[in-house]
């Protein structure tokens, strides 16, 4: 079944992640051989990607939206909305998801500009498991914020 | 004696943990919110296509059904019925698919995904109707619904189980498989279909989706535009027509 | 190449003036294959092919640029808002990790 063989592939590649020893360098890890996915990267490693050792504060500014209980893993709605201005010299730059527990924690990243009006952002992603989602949000003065959610993956149903 | 035993397991196995899995309304708003967005508009929008392009639209349909134009959509709103040029009760796809016969146009099988995409489309022209089905307006259309209720109740397969092992009154509303099992009339199953189904990334007719439960069943699967699947669909539609579920296409399923 | 990609792009709401801020939403159909995945027929494993870039520009100047991965849904959908300024045209470029390409439009078309 694809979607089973879907997951059960995320699962062996966050496995394969857990337990192989941290490396600082997250370009390194990626480029590691199959039979990891092709951008495989720790949650982490990501965040060191990301932001570069600077500190990211929890903040309700950042409103995360994703389901409690997700139906399926394949397709989970989430939606980003940061109470922050969008105005030319003070603005949401970026909106980063990630997935912790996902062979590769990084989803998608939006790049916004004051022409946006808000600092908003909507996708779906595919979720391996149970886990936590994380909105990590860049301000333009080179503030990190970050809201986090847990989804309840439901791997299961007839047909 | 097996099959008794496997149908008390199948039993034991449904949980009450009604609250642990039932969806809150943030959960369902948001899933509500993607179905203005859903990928299969897209693949509607391609059964659109082919339709006006390919089969001269409305105009023919109309043409072939022997009926007015405005007369479409409670007409379709009727379907599976019996089509006299046909000799059979059949499903909106198997009218498609006579008159690419009659237009000497290349055929779309009928589980084909092209067909399901057309499919879609012309079954969505009857949205927000109500199902028109009488099962009462004659000998046939009676025949395609008692066949397919019988199906629907008869046990079968390796499991012994039945449609309505998992989909009676008493067992609605039970967990199976972490999922609550559904009421396929009060949920207006029948008029949802084709959906896009988000754990196959695609847009699946009902049949297919009865054969996508057959097999997860063990219960050997029908082809779809069989009699018999012609009335499970009838059957299934009927239980939405009863709880005054409109057509709503395409519908976003698991 | 073989048939262009199909895609949509939304604007919500349906009716809107200078000044207000839309939804742009952006839905097309991609596999977005992970890589990791076997081809039910063949028994091969499918290649990644994902979308990894999209850019969201109001003629011809970008005012959003998502960077993506192969753990977005299959047949992705992305959305952010607009402030309009005025009339334009609001196109949708995408490219994947096999070097596809491809785009979408959609006027934008303020009442007032």
């Amino acid at each position: 079944m694809e979607r089973r063989n879907f997951l059960k592939g995320l699962g062996a590649a966050s496995l394969v992640a857990v337990t192989t020893p941290t490396f600082i360098n997250a370009k390194e890890e990626a480029a590691k051989a199959a039979p990891k996915g092709p951008n495989a990267l720790s949650y982490d490693n990501a965040i060191r990607v990301i932001a570069d050792g600077k500190e990211i504060k929890v903040s309700d500014k950042v409103d995360l939206v994703v389901p409690e209980i997700a139906e399926n893993g394949a397709v989970v709605p989430v939606k980003v909305n940061v109470d922050h201005p969008m105005e030319e010299n003070n603005y949401v730059k970026a909106i980063h998801i990630l997935a912790k527990e996902n062979g590769n924690a990084r989803c998608a990243d939006v790049m916004l500009t004051p022409l946006n009006g808000k600092g908003y952002f909507a996708t779906r992603v595919k979720l391996a498991k149970t886990q936590d989602v994380v909105a990590v949000v860049e301000l333009s003065d080179g503030t990190f914020l970050s809201a986090n959610k847990s989804v309840k993956v439901t791997i299961g149903g007839c047909g | 004696m097996r099959r008794i035993l496997v149908s008390t397991a199948l039993l034991v196995s449904l949980a009450f943990s009604g609250e642990q899995f039932a969806m809150s309304d943030a959960d369902r708003a948001m899933y509500a919110e993607m179905l203005e967005n859903n990928p299969a508009d897209i693949f509607v929008e391609e059964g659109g296509e082919i339709f006006e392009d390919e089969l001269g639209g409305e105009a023919a349909l109309a043409k072939f059904l022997g009926i007015k134009e405005k007369e479409l959509p409670k007409y379709i709103a009727g379907f599976p019925r019996y089509i006299k040029k046909l000799g059979n009760v059949v499903g909106l796809d198997q009218v498609l698919q006579a008159m690419m016969a009659e237009q000497k146009k290349e055929q779309i099988k009928l589980k084909d995904s092209k067909m399901f995409s057309l499919l879609a489309y012309v079954k969505s022209l009857a949205n927000d109707e109500q199902f028109t089905i009488d099962i009462n307006a004659d000998e046939h259309i009676k025949a395609s619904y008692e066949l397919g209720k019988k199906n629907f109740m008869t046990p079968r397969g390796g499991r012994g189980l039945s449609c309505n092992s998992c989909h009676s009154k008493e067992v609605i509303g039970m967990i199976l498989r972490t999922q609550p099992l559904p009421d396929l009339g009060v949920n207006g199953a029948g008029g949802t279909w084709p959906a896009y189904r988000m754990t196959k990334s695609s847009l699946r007719s009902l049949q297919r989706r009865f054969q996508g439960c057959m097999n997860n069943a063990l219960l050997a699967v029908i082809p779809i535009g069989s009699k018999e699947m012609v009335g499970l669909e009838v059957y299934v539609s009927k239980l939405a027509q009863d709880k005054k579920q409109p057509i709503a296409i395409p519908g976003l399923k698991r | 190449m073989a048939e262009k990609r199909r895609a949509m792009v939304k604007i919500k709401p349906k009716k809107y003036n200078v000044g207000d801020t839309v939804k742009v939403d952006f839905i097309i159909i991609h596999p977005m294959d992970t890589g990791m995945q076997k081809d039910k027929k063949t028994g091969e494993i499918k290649p990644a092919k994902y979308i990894d870039n999209v850019t969201f520009k109001l003629d011809g100047k970008p005012f959003s640029q998502m960077k993506v991965w192969e753990t977005v849904s299959t047949n992705p959908y992305f959305s952010v808002n607009l402030k309009v300024p005025g009339k334009g045209k609001i196109t949708v470029e995408y490219s994947d990790n096999t070097g596809e390409k491809g785009s979408k439009s959609k006027k934008l078309k303020p009442k007032g």
